[in-house]
């Protein structure tokens, strides 16, 4: 989720220019969470792109903000490592303080608030804040923008429309742990496959009352080949003229 | 009609680093240019920031000295506080939190950090200009990176750490093998990036500690 | 984004010795959008002449059917097929026609010459000629690349290419090249097509690519 919207507060002048230049590494992406009756399926794709250039496929774009919670990155990717970190040491000084873990409300909310006061400076973020606490699973979505939205489904970043497509196909509140897992891994392989800014290796992750495990991490180059096995033979057959 | 002065030039230049098991290879071109200017063909770009830890820095060189000198300063500070050395992985941190610290005005600097892990094992961490990191087990940064990225895709190539059953993702290189890589990278890049040339510098670490050795490129 | 990069691309051509290979992705894309997984990039002009057209597509189709046209009337009048040389030439006058208004392609033209020889060159959208000849030529190159994955490929092709190779290793050096060079590039890949034209034998192959 990549906007960088107009409206800066600064004038844009030469260095500045140059400055927000050297962040493109915001990258485009394919992230997604649904909370289903088992709890929250949080999944991701790995790649970040530098214009049309790919300079990393191993990116870790779901980010481990305490056992019990889960945050994904999209945008720019140093001011999601960042503020997910500090989000990181805010819970863990709320857990300190008050002999309690924090909940997916509060947390989403103490990034959504430090978002909100760099607002217009050039932050580029959209996250999902994903968890489990005293009132069950949760899901939030924040943005650099200011925006945060509690929600049972969501998707973000380039990859997104095709990821919704899968999605919302074949989303059912009552599926099992697996049922889930395969959807998202299906939702991002297929937003791998027809988006240029998404691929790599698809991460599943599942939040239950007892934290997130990882359920899987796959390469969708071979996802592509597992999931259509057919059209490869015909492919693959050699033509030879002359 | 003169253009807008700007606090940024480029100063291009190509760095490659390799971490194998027990050992870390950076290494960086040592020439200096401005446009299509070369301002010097003997500039070291790899600087050691602690006894197993080595920073190759391509972009521009005065920001890159000045983050050179910042993290020696802390790193000295570290050293009285806790009298030690700082280890790589700390290192790779505080170079994340120092880049990120000047967020709105960056270091114009394109890092890779390489150096050993606590276990001994070699580790590359690579950044970007504002301090994502990522520890992986080879990269490449600066002019020539586009160039060199998929030769060591291909002769390199190691399961994505991401992979879950997890697959052994250590190249699987010996150190001459290793240092043998770069040198062909580096003379391959040389040949097309007009930002890369004169030498390469190439630094190995291992359990014996560090060692330089420097082999001339093409110098047109 | 640059016009050329708007649907993605990525060519390669190689010398080998009495053979050459000319080497495409498979994508069309709008953009980030992948829109088809099987296009054609490179284009059969006689059994011994290929053209790769990368960049737009829309104008490649349309450059190479003009292509197609004044090589039939050549062949009309001459009785013959073109020289690669030749074509190389009609080539580059065709889009310097275009001068102020360009066909956005860059093509990778590759063929075997009357002595069978090989023969690849590659120009600019207004035609300027970048001649690369191996066999007589002082100032010979060995590949020529285009389109979006291009730095990746002079990288690629610059470490993998070795003079006088043999059909198959000329076929496995441009499918390596080809293939580490897409996986980098997020306009190009989704697959590979490859051609390698002997003296006596023309082999095409489909490769298997990552398809992100």
């Amino acid at each position: 989720m990549t906007i960088f919207v107009g409206g800066f507060v600064f004038q844009f002048d030469g260095f500045q220019k140059k400055a927000a230049e050297t962040m493109k590494h915001a990258h485009g992406t394919t992230t997604l969470a649904f909370i289903f009756k088992e709890g929250v399926i949080v999944a991701a794709d790995s790649r970040a792109s530098m214009g049309g250039y790919i300079s990393s496929q191993s990116v870790k774009k779901i980010i481990e903000i305490n056992p019990y919670m889960l945050g994904t990155m999209a945008g720019g990717a140093a001011d999601c490592q960042f503020w997910h970190r500090n989000l990181g040491i805010k819970c863990r000084l709320h857990e300190l303080a008050n002999k309690r873990r924090i909940s997916v409300t509060g947390a989403s909310k103490l990034l959504a608030n430090i978002l909100y006061s760099y607002r217009g400076m050039g932050l580029s973020i959209g996250t999902m804040i994903a968890g489990w606490d005293e009132t069950g699973p949760g899901l939030y979505y924040v943005d650099s923008e200011g925006g945060r939205l509690k929600g049972k489904r969501f998707s973000v970043g380039s990859g997104s429309p095709y990821a919704y497509g899968v999605l919302d196909d074949g989303y059912r509140f009552d599926m099992s742990v697996e049922e889930a897992a395969e959807l998202a891994r299906r939702a991002i392989y297929h937003a791998t496959f027809r988006d240029g800014a998404s691929g790599g290796v698809a991460s599943v992750y599942y939040v239950g009352p007892d934290g997130w495990k990882k359920l899987s991490g796959d390469d969708v180059g071979e996802l592509h080949y597992k999931y259509y096995p057919a059209v490869v033979e015909q492919e693959m057959a050699e033509v030879t003229i002359a | 009609m003169g253009s807008r002065w700007s606090p940024y030039d480029n100063n291009g230049g190509t760095c490659v680093a390799i971490a194998g098991s027990d050992y870390c290879v950076i290494a960086a071109d040592t020439r200096m240019s401005t446009g299509y200017s070369i301002l010097t063909r003997d500039y070291s770009k790899i600087c050691k920031l602690a006894d197993k830890a080595v920073m190759a820095s391509s972009g521009f060189q005065a920001d890159v000295r000045a983050l050179q000198k910042n993290l020696a300063a802390k790193h000295l500070t570290y050293q009285h506080q806790h009298n030690k050395q700082m280890s790589c992985p700390a290192m790779a941190h505080l170079l994340s939190n120092t880049l990120y610290y000047k967020r709105f005005f960056p270091y114009y600097s394109f890092n890779v950090l390489g150096g050993l892990d606590n276990e001994g094992k070699g580790c590359v961490y690579t950044y970007d200009a504002v301090g994502s990191y990522e520890r992986v087990g080879y990269s490449t940064q600066g002019s020539g990176s586009s160039l060199i990225m998929p030769v060591l895709d291909n002769q390199l190539k190691s399961p994505s750490p991401l992979l879950l059953p997890a697959k052994d993702a250590v190249t699987p290189l010996s150190e001459s093998d290793a240092v043998d890589l770069v040198k062909d990278v580096f003379a391959s890049a040389t040949e097309r990036d007009i930002y890369t040339g004169d030498a390469v510098e190439i630094v190995v670490i291992n359990a014996g500690g560090i060692r330089r050795e420097s082999i001339d490129l093409r110098k047109d | 984004m640059s016009i050329f990069e708007y649907n993605g691309s990525a060519i390669v051509a190689m010398v080998g010795k009495n053979c050459f290979a000319i080497a495409s992705d498979r994508r069309l894309g709008v953009q980030l959008q992948t829109v088809a997984t099987d296009f054609q990039r490179i284009y059969k002009i006689h059994d011994k002449l290929y053209i790769g057209l990368a960049g737009l597509a829309t104008d490649a189709q349309t450059l190479h059917q003009r292509l197609v046209f004044r090589h039939n009337l050549y062949q009309l009048r001459e009785e013959r097929n073109m020289k690669p040389e030749t074509f190389a030439s009609l080539v580059s006058a065709v889009l310097y026609e275009k001068r102020f208004g360009p066909y956005f392609c860059q093509p990778v033209i590759a063929g075997l010459g009357e002595k069978d020889e090989p023969f690849i060159c590659t120009m600019d959208s207004i035609g300027a000629n970048e001649n690369a000849n191996v066999i007589g030529i002082e100032l010979a190159k060995d590949f020529v690349v285009g389109g979006t994955a291009s730095e990746s490929l002079y990288g690629a092709c610059e470490s993998m290419y070795k003079p006088n190779m043999e059909p198959d290793e000329l076929f496995e050096t441009i499918s390596q090249a080809l293939l580490a060079s897409v996986d980098r590039d997020c306009l190009s890949g989704w697959g590979g097509h490859v051609i390698v034209v002997t003296p006596t034998e023309v082999t095409e192959r489909k490769l298997k690519g990552r398809m992100d």
